[in-house]
């Protein structure tokens, strides 16, 4: 006790003395986006250039709340309010490990054995290891690689893929920055992304109530008409723990608990107790992947036996009731859609169907989404989608509390009618001065839908419906397009910035064999760190993270305040990376185009120009946001009366119509009648699909009896797709990796205790994941948390191959998912919802088989590194 | 008087934010004299730790947290041979990681296993609960300020008078006298769900009493339109029988539940009295 008494005293050197703080500056850690998109604003502590810390930002740091205007939704005696900080996901707070990684690639690499003069061994590609080459080398290659391409075949023999899955940046874009300059150059074939996150709505509701461009429903001020109006909350497949983290922070966890005080009940449909259902449901309703179309389906057949659905409501509203009415009940092909009907195919007692169909029908029900779930990017998800509509159209839809309101993505595309929080005075918007490529942007004559890029390549010929760009109208669904277009070539030349297709897309795998295919002479990438494509392309050029540039951002997913600030650099660029922007105009400069390229501006006068033009200028000066280092958009007075969700089409359909070519629901929708009447995989009225001549991938069917699993893959918990998976502080979280007995990072996949028992699964064993399309290697999770029948692993874990095209060690999943689309008509990707067999590896006879890739070297921390693809291994 | 911090586990999401906060301000940053920097990997100042709980389809995580209590009567402190650990009049336990000369023998006193070892710096290292902030003007530790829902409250123990009322702490047993009080420590909740297979219905307003064998104690709740009762609460590693009653049915028991865990006693079948049955 002496000895305690003796040492309370502070250190003699008093905490002022040490320099904590350093210079903080105001950066957007947030990924996946288009300018719009910006979130996530973050305070970064710089000393000594090195990044100290970083934190959530505080709204009131320079501004007093009061200039905020702030909002307030009072409920049920209960008040809600926004956070005075950012509510940050945790992959901006761990940043400093994706900024230092030791995957960073930190200056020009060149394939082994890839001779621009010579043999280009396009075959080893995936598996070639790289040295350093200089900047001028690198560019000197490019540039006389894309004259050569465009003088031999044209400058449509260039593929340029600019993915969505890289940091949010505006003026230093990655995301396409090359696409301007290539118009300049000449054309080019444009990979066009189609809309990954949102497959059943774009292709399938669009055709049911319209709602340009994604196809979920609309938004306005939702998160209040819940709070004040909802009884129920249906979350289906939706995540809000875990999928709006990179987009716009944690505001949607603080709202969920929320709703559960103020007495809002919540169930969660879901083939995992994901991390949301983790800790708010109410109830579990466990249901087998991508069997959600049938659950519906017995849901209405239990409306329609016992009268409890709105039929007022759709006679006004609707369209094609009856053609529905006929098929669920088993008047079109004698097999009545009943609960007892769907149990064994969802895997959820017909007992439970039965009570969920009452009390949804018994109370003021919203259902929630969260984009990436298991319900809606599977085989067939336009089925699902649709289904789910009518369940809400069949109880009022667009009453109040009876809406489908989305847990991310606040405000997408710039729309007002997507903006479920309070409305802001002003939305601030860059799209101006953003330099990269807009998910609207198309490219005729050609482009390529993503989905058909291993397609396109590997057949050499192929067509398809629609895709003209992500944002493209419901009638584009009906436009047929073709590769090669008329008067262009066939692809011998591929450009990837921020690449992700391997571990996000249809069937990795064949992507990978499409990309060491022999037409494709030459292929580059540029990216921040070694990951998915990179390691297929010849030359590889660094790139910056966002620390490392000045640039300008908005904040405005977060559903608190809206915010703009110009960006400084926090360190100097590691190593000889640029941004993708300054690489662009490099290849500009050696192209003599870059004047126009830059449009005479600097990246200071960009910046400036994206404040100019970000419909703030006349609320806050340019000295006075350089001063403050941010501006705080102020809530728009009366945000409490903007009409909720689908409110104006509920109280007269008439004068507020939907876009659909009724200006109705559309039971069965008009234009798939008109243009596809034949189509068994979207028919005009939505059905339960088992399988078709694009899948077979559920239970009970003959491919099921050898690979007897269900997949579901969320979009992931501990990354944004494939981004930040050599982050080591995340890597160090079990659901994140596990590390197996030969000190490898495993990336996780549930299995329910008893499917392990069957398989002599033991927690933590590596365990192989596989079906025809190849196999994936994962640590095996064993927990209550995923039912039976189902193995659940998330999308986006980083490729490392062990037989290229065949065996990943990564957790790739996406390597083995379906290759074909949606559907025969839809091409968008099925991603979540087949079929697989799990079994323990023996992880000693496949080293016996591929001792190369397992001699690769690999960080124990951060997983598959520089070192392991370095020749010389350095 | 002095710090407190109060970790509500009911409003936790298990989003790590803490865990990696402390990273990020304690990893490759020298805090000298109050902390030398933390490994790269494998130390938890602030350790999350998934609790699953249940098993399919009533099943929900709770996540615990481990780190330094800042103990008043901290164990650590008379067990350092080299008198490197204080008591902060604040009430904040700091090793000194100068005077720290790597014996060890605080992570063996340490009752709570919170204290790491530093094999790279020979010393010994824990939460500092910011204190370098702290003293530079800082209201909370990185772990609170990075907490999204308010499930991490840090200040003094005077003002957050209320909410430690509410709240208990770990392992009182210790008698070590705690700064860090936990709100919805989890107990053992026994659930399960009653049907009729004879009508295919969820039974609902059944009443489900669980009986305590060792106290005697009985609890008592209506199933809901799923047929599904929870207990929340319970006493951990306790004995427990069930009955499942409503008018019409057959009564069901169930013995020897025991609370090692939380409990899903499953589907419970409720069949029509023979007399009460339609033919």
């Amino acid at each position: 006790m002496v000895e305690r008494k003796q040492s309370r005293r502070r250190p003699k050197e008093k905490g002022s003395v040490l320099n904590v703080a350093g210079k903080t500056l105001i950066r957007d850690i947030s990924f996946c986006g288009v300018p719009e998109n910006g979130s996530n604003a973050s305070m970064v502590d710089v000393k000594d250039g090195k990044i100290i810390r970083i934190r959530p930002m505080h709204y009131d740091w320079k501004y007093d709340p009061k200039d905020m205007n702030p909002w307030k939704m009072e409920s049920r005696g209960k008040i809600f309010e926004p956070s005075m900080k950012t509510l940050l996901p945790p992959y901006s707070i761990a940043y400093k490990n994706r900024v230092y990684s030791p995957a960073r690639i930190l200056y020009p690499m060149m394939r082994v054995d890839f001779d621009p003069n010579g043999n280009r061994n396009p075959q080893n590609r995936g598996t070639s290891k790289y040295k350093r080459i200089s900047w001028d080398k690198a560019l000197d290659i490019i540039v006389s690689e894309m004259n050569r391409i465009k003088e031999k075949y044209g400058p449509t023999a260039l593929l340029y893929e600019s993915d969505q899955h890289g940091e949010n940046k505006v003026v230093q874009a990655c995301h396409g920055a090359g696409r301007r300059l290539l118009r300049l150059w000449g054309g080019f074939t444009q990979q066009n992304r189609q809309p990954d996150s949102w497959e059943g709505w774009w292709w399938g509701s669009k055709h049911f109530w319209g709602c340009e461009p994604v196809g979920q429903g609309q938004q306005s001020n939702l998160l209040y008409d819940i709070a004040k109006n909802a009884e129920l909350l249906l979350f289906w497949g939706c995540d809000q723990e875990t999928t709006p983290w990179g987009w716009q922070g944690q505001l949607p966890s603080r709202l969920s608990y929320w709703w559960t005080e103020i007495g809002i009940k919540q169930i969660y449909v879901c083939p995992d107790l994901n991390y949301a259902a983790a800790v708010h449901a109410d109830r579990w309703i466990p249901i087998l992947p991508n069997t959600d179309a049938a659950m519906y389906l017995a849901i209405t057949y239990h409306w329609f036996k016992n009268g409890t659905y709105d039929k007022e409501y759709l006679k006004t509203h609707a369209v094609g009731v009856e053609k529905y009415e006929a098929y669920v009940m088993g008047e079109e092909d004698g097999v009545p859609k009943t609960p007892e009907w769907a149990a064994p195919i969802t895997g959820v007692p017909s007992r439970v169907i039965k009570a969920l169909a009452e009390e949804w029908a018994s109370k003021r029900t919203t259902v929630v989404i969260g984009n990436g779930g298991p319900g809606i990017r599977g085989p067939y998800a336009t089925e699902a989608a649709r289904l789910q509509n009518i369940c809400l159209a069949m109880q009022g839809l667009g009453k109040p509390g009876v809406n489908q309101a989305k847990m991310i993505e606040w405000g997408l595309f710039d729309k007002p009618d997507q903006y479920a929080q309070p409305k802001s005075l002003r939305v601030p918007n860059l799209r101006k001065a953003y330099r990269g490529g807009h998910p609207d942007e198309t490219n005729h004559p050609s482009f390529i839908p993503k989905t058909y890029i291993p397609k396109a390549i590997l057949e050499g010929q192929c067509d398809w419906y629609g895709v003209e760009s992500e944002t493209a109208p419901r009638q584009d669904q009906f436009v047929h397009y073709k590769y090669p277009a008329d008067g262009c070539s066939k692809i011998h030349m591929v450009w990837t910035d921020s690449p992700s297709w391997i571990t996000s897309w249809n069937c990795g795998n064949d992507y990978i064999r499409a990309m060491r295919h022999p037409d494709i002479e030459f292929m580059f990438a540029q990216h921040i760190c070694l990951e998915n494509e990179c390691l297929l392309a010849d030359i590889i050029l660094p790139v910056n993270t966002k620390l490392e540039e000045d640039d300008i951002a908005v904040d405005i997913f977060s559903g608190q305040y809206n915010l703009l600030f110009p960006e400084h650099k926090c360190i100097d660029p590691l190593g000889e990376s640029y941004s993708d922007y300054e690489i662009v105009c490099k290849l500009a400069e050696r192209l003599g185009l870059l004047e126009k390229y830059t449009e005479g501006r600097s990246v200071p006068e960009w910046i400036k120009y994206g404040w100019e033009t970000s419909r703030c200028a006349d609320l806050i000066s340019w000295e006075e946001i350089n001063k403050k280092g941010y501006y705080v958009v102020p809530t728009a007075d009366n945000w409490e009366d903007v009409p909720a969700g689908f409110y104006e089409f509920y109280k007269d359909p008439e004068k507020h119509p939907l876009s659909t070519p009724t200006g109705k629901l559309e039971f069965e929708a008009t234009g798939l009648l008109k243009h596809f009447p034949d189509d068994l995989e979207r028919p005009p009225v939505p059905k339960w699909i088992a399988k078709g001549i694009s899948h077979e991938e559920t239970i009970g069917t003959e491919r099921s009896k050898k690979y007897p699993l269900l997949v579901c893959s969320n979009h992931p918990r501990w990354g944004v797709h494939s981004e930040h998976k050599d982050m080591i502080w995340l890597r160090e979280i079990e659901t994140c990796k596990l590390k197996g007995p030969d000190g490898y990072q495993y990336h996780p996949a549930w299995l329910h205790p008893l499917e392990a028992e069957k398989r002599g699964i033991k927690h933590g064993d590596v365990i192989s994941i596989y079906n025809d399309r190849g196999t994936v290697l994962a640590g095996a999770y064993i927990t209550e948390r995923i039912m039976l029948g189902v193995v659940y692993i998330d999308h986006g874990a980083k490729w490392d191959p062990i037989a290229v095209g065949e065996i990943d060690r990564g957790g790739a999943i996406n390597t083995i998912v379906p290759r074909n689309t949606t559907s025969k008509n839809a091409v968008g990707h099925a991603v979540s919802g087949f079929l697989a067999q799990v079994e323990k590896t023996d992880i000693e006879a496949l080293k016996r088989n591929y001792p190369e890739a397992f001699e690769r070297p690999f960080h124990p921390c951060a997983g598959p590194d520089i070192e392991g693809w370095i020749e010389g291994g350095k | 008087m002095g710090k407190a911090l109060i970790i509500n586990y009911d409003i936790c999401n298990g989003c790590y934010n803490c865990q990696i906060a402390c990273k990020d301000e304690h990893v490759g940053n020298d805090w000298t004299p109050y902390a030398k920097p933390q490994p790269l990997t494998g130390h938890f100042w602030m350790k999350v730790t998934d609790m699953v709980r249940g098993t399919v389809p009533k099943v929900r995580v709770t996540y615990l947290h481990d780190l330094c209590q800042h103990c008043d009567e901290a164990p650590c402190i008379p067990a350092c041979t080299a008198h490197a650990i204080y008591k902060r009049d604040d009430g904040i336990v700091i090793i000194d990681p100068e005077k720290c000369s790597g014996h060890r023998n605080c992570i063996d006193a340490c009752p709570y296993g919170v204290i790491y070892f530093n094999w790279g710096l020979n010393i010994a290292q824990k939460c500092t609960m910011c204190a370098h902030l702290m003293d530079a003007g800082w209201k909370e530790p990185r772990c609170v300020d990075a907490c999204p829902t308010g499930a991490l409250k840090f200040g003094e123990e005077e003002d957050l008078k209320d909410e430690i009322s509410k709240s208990e702490i770990l392992h009182p047993e210790f008698e070590a006298k705690p700064r860090v009080y936990y709100i919805g420590l989890p107990r053992s909740f026994v659930a399960g769900a009653v049907y009729s297979p004879e009508e295919d219905e969820c039974i609902q307003d059944a009443a489900a009493t669980l009986a305590d064998s060792d106290t005697g104690e009985e609890f008592t709740v209506k199933t809901d339109n799923y047929g599904d009762f929870w207990f929340e609460d319970m006493k951990l590693n306790h004995s427990y029988s069930l009955r499942i009653e409503k008018d019409e049915y057959d009564p069901q028991e169930i013995h020897d539940i025991r609370t090692a865990k939380d409990v899903n006693v499953g589907d419970i079948k409720l069949y029509r009295k023979v007399k009460a049955r339609k033919s």
